[in-house]
This record gives structure tokens, sequence and C-alpha cells, in this order.
């Protein structure tokens, strides 16, 4: 008990010296305030955050709202397209020698390096934003789901097909329940996968968005900004990974090494 | 505990297959059966040659022998999961060209489908019996109580020990209501304690539902506590080496003098 205590104490201890060593540190002079804003300036940047908002009138909670809409509807979309897809591809092993360089090409490229391509195509406005989520997602996704379908353990092939078990059924019963663990897997990528890139596409043509926000806070020297804006956007991929743990963990109560799993 | 009147019923069953005959002595008929691999950069190897061997009805039959010696391809391909290079089998003169003519097949381990509970693994066998989702879980209990899991229906396999588990399969494998039991190392795996135990059981339900049982193992003591007859498999390429007659009546003990001149006589042929 005391010795868990301590545990406890202890990290909570050390990065409270931490933070009051870095405090002193910029207001005796020997660090830059810009270069690393100490807490009291983070606090007080996180009121007028939520009060006036950065740019003004833009408050941190409809920053986070904008971001998070954005990431989940690319995301879900990626979503809607990738699973019935990949199990279609999982499912017939021609159509998946077919794409397999595809999909591991389109996975490779780096979901930044389409945004002027994008812009080009869908201007710099919103859909630009959700494409790029939703393409960084898609890929992540219909890699998972295709591999979920396609290496099912064969011992359980084997035993279903001693009950005579095939075709569509054997999809169905054994093929489909056998390939959840890695689709909710893929879920979980894809999810992080989206906030990675949501950063880098808010970068341009909005002022409105937890990345709109990094970068807004950059050209004006606010880096106490700038570091909100990564601790919410690590708050929500928490909060939402943690989230779907526990979905996963009701859904799929039987799924083994679940914690290993899960990231 | 297998009562002793069932084991002199039993008895003269084994002998008739032996001095083979009639339709019930070769309820399963292994004929020449051959299987060889094609291997990597040409040629072919060689799994199993020659393998003549018939089963009675009712009949258990254990095979074993070194790793290597086709036994498990052998109980396969009477399985109907893999086919023959060569010569044929027969269930009851129906010669066998996939699953589901009969055979009811227990694996190794890690063959229960994890989303499943301990019920559904087994009603997943009655699927193709046309009955309602009410009347297999029912026949499913029934099955789980006969192998003494009754209480631990709902659950998953991951909470169940690797002797629970090997029990859901044996009573997976019955609800197709199979002729055959085809059994490889099924108690493998397991520690002593348990394995002696479940060895019990199969007996136990191989008399109650008159089954016969082909079982793969790599224990001769295993295969002596079981069965009727031991065919012994020697490897390079895959064949029949010898097969033994246990004349020791059940419940067997290891300290039977039968027992243990068998034991010596198999292992000295193993070894040799």
């Amino acid at each position: 008990m005391r010795r868990a205590l301590a545990n406890a104490v202890a990290p909570a201890a050390a990065i409270l010296v931490l933070l009051v060593a870095w405090e002193l540190g910029v207001r005796y002079g020997f660090l830059k305030p810009y270069q690393f804003p100490p807490v009291s300036r983070i606090a007080r940047g996180f009121v007028e955050l939520s009060t006036i908002g950065f740019p003004t009138g833009v408050s941190i909670w409809s920053h986070t709202l904008i971001t998070v809409a954005r990431v989940l509807q690319g995301y879900v979309a990626a979503l809607a397209l990738a699973i019935p897809l990949g199990l279609v591809i999982g499912a017939v092993p021609v159509l998946d020698k077919l794409t397999a360089p595809l999909v591991v090409f389109c996975r490779s490229v780096a979901t930044l390096s389409l945004l002027p391509l994008v812009i080009v195509w869908f201007g710099a406005g919103e859909l630009t934003k959700v494409f790029l989520i939703g393409y960084g997602c898609f890929w992540v996704m219909l890699s998972n789901v295709i591999a979920g379908v396609r290496y099912v353990d064969p011992m359980l092939l084997r035993a279903a097909s001693t009950f005579s078990v095939k075709g569509l059924e054997l999809f169905t019963r054994v093929i489909l329940p056998a390939a959840l663990p890695r689709i909710f897997a893929g879920a979980r990528m894809a999810l992080g996968v989206g906030f990675m890139v949501i950063v880098g596409a808010e970068m341009i043509g909005t002022i409105e968005g937890l990345g709109a926000l990094i970068m807004e806070a950059r050209t004006f020297y606010r880096s106490e900004i700038t570091i909100i804006g990564m601790l919410i956007i690590g708050l929500i991929g928490f909060a939402i990974t943690s989230g779907l743990g526990l979905l996963e963990r009701y859904l799929l109560p039987w799924a083994a090494n679940l914690d290993q799993v899960r990231r | 505990m297998p009562d002793k009147s069932n084991v002199a019923q039993l008895r003269p069953r084994a002998v008739e297959a032996v001095v083979g005959g009639s339709s019930a002595s070769r309820f399963i008929d292994i004929a020449g059966v051959e299987k060889s691999f094609a291997q990597r950069g040409g040629g072919a190897v060689s799994v199993l040659t020659n393998i003549d061997l018939t089963i009675a009805e009712n009949e258990f039959v254990s095979l074993v022998g070194r790793s290597g010696c086709g036994k498990t391809t052998l109980l396969n391909i009477i399985a109907g999961l893999e086919n023959a290079t060569q010569g044929a089998v027969s269930i009851a003169g129906r010669p066998v060209t996939g699953p589901g003519q009969g055979q009811g097949v227990v694996f190794q381990q890690h063959a229960l489908f994890p989303w499943l509970t301990a019920r559904d693994n087994v009603a997943f066998g009655f699927r193709k019996a046309g009955l309602t989702k009410a009347q297999r879980r029912e026949q499913a209990m029934d099955l789980l109580k006969l192998v003494g899991l009754e209480h631990a229906a709902a659950r998953y396999p991951r909470e169940m020990s690797g002797g629970m588990q090997q029990r859901v399969s044996i009573a997976r494998a019955l609800a197709l209501d199979p002729q055959i039991l085809l059994m490889d190392e099924p108690f493998g795996a397991l520690d002593e304690l348990t394995r002696i135990e479940l060895q019990q059981e199969l007996l136990r339900i191989w008399e109650a539902r008159r089954k016969t049982v082909v079982f793969v193992t790599h224990s001769i003591s295993e295969a002596l506590t079981l069965s009727d007859r031991i065919v012994l498999l020697a490897p390079n390429p895959g064949r029949i080496k010898q097969v033994y007659e246990v004349d020791i009546p059940r419940p067997r003990t290891r300290t039977h003098p039968r027992f243990n001149a068998l034991y010596e006589e198999i292992w000295s042929d193993l070894s040799s």
C-alpha cells in the first residue's frame, strides 16, 4: 500500500520539480519564454483561448470541435468504403493478388505529400481536408481488413470443414468473426493516422481547427498556444483510442491478447 | 469408469476385426493408400506408402510412431481433409471423398472457435441438422453434460483450461453424431493428470455412444490404456510396421503384466 502510494507520488513529484525548475529558469532568464513557455504562461494562454479565443473570436472549444468533426467525417467515410471492399478483396484471392501492389503503394505514400495535388482538385476548402484524412485512414483500414480475412488460422478452417461448412456460410460463420480483431486493430490504427494527417491538412486555407491554431500561433510567436494545441490533440487521440478499446472489449469479449493488440 | 460387463461385450468385436470377413469388421477400409508431396526443386517426398488397414465398427484403434511417420496424414485422409495420392479409403462401403461422411474430428488444440462459447461451439456441429437455434443449444447442453462441462457452457475458449477445451472439442465432434471419431493427439498438449482423466472420460463416452475411434498419439502407454489395437507406423516413407492386439481387460492399469510386456514389445519395435 505504502509502496503503491510512493510509486504514484514519486513520478508526480519529479514532474512537479521539472515544471518548477522550468518556470524559474524562464523567470531568471536562462530560458527564452517564446522557446520554452513556462506553465504559468501556458495557463494564461489557455484562459485566453477559452474566453476571447485565438485568433480573436475562435475559442479553443470550436477549434477542437471543428477538428474532431473533420477527422470523423474522413474516418467514417474511409471505414464505410474500406470495410466492404476489404472483405471482398480478402475473400477472393485473385483480387488480393491483383490489388496488393497498389494497396502497399498507396499506403506508403505520405498522405500530406498529396496536399498540393488535392488542392488543385478540390481547392483549399473543407473537402480537401476531409479527403486527406479519408485517404490516410482508407489504406490503413483496407490493408488490415484484407489481412484479417486472408490470414484466418488454418486450424479453424480445417475444423469448419469437418462440419462441411463452406462457401458463404464459411465466410459469415468463420472467416468474418475470425477477422474481427484485426479489423478492430485496423480501425484503431486508422484513427491514429487521421489525427496525424489533420494537423497538416489544417495548416492551409483555414483559421479554424487545432492544426490552424498551431500554425497561427507560430506566426505570432505564441509558443504556449502551440503547446496547448498539441496537448489537446494528444488528449483527444487518447480519449478516442480508449473509447474504441472499451467498445472492442464490449463487442468482442472473446478476443484474447486484447492488450497486446491495443496501442 | 467402465464397468466389467461393458468391457466383456466389447472384446469379441475387436477380435473379430482381426480375423476379418464380415462387413462390420471392414467398417473403415484403407486399401493401398499412398501419399506423396511434390518437393521444392522437383521430385516428390513419399509420406505414406502401402497402407492397408481395416478397422471394425466400434473398434478403438491407435496409430503410434515417431514424428514424421505420417500418422496425422493418414488420419486426415480418413477424415477426408486430405486426398490420397494412390489407393482409397471407404467407410461402410462408401468411398471417402471429403469430410462430412460420418467422420467427427478432434484436433490437438486451438481448434475451437474463439468467438463462440463452449455451448455455441458445440451447437456449431448441429448446424446442418436443420434444428432451430433453441434446439441446437439444448442438444449442445446435453453433450456438454456428457463431457462434464455444463457449468462452463457460457465460457469462451480463452477462459477455459486446455483440458476443458479438449472436452468441448470432443463434444463438438460428437454433435455431428459421427460414426467415427478421429482424434489427432487430442491430449498431447495436456498435463499428465488431466490427460489420464480425459482418457477415462473418452473410454466412457466411447462405450456409451458406440463409436469407432481412430486415435493418433505419441504415447505408447496412452495407446495401451485406450485401444483394442495399436498400429505402429515407421517413417521414411510412412508405412505400417506392426499391428498389436491389446488383450488386456478394461479398466487397464499400468501394473498389469501384459501392459508391461506389450509396452516393451512396442518400444523395442519403435526404436529398432
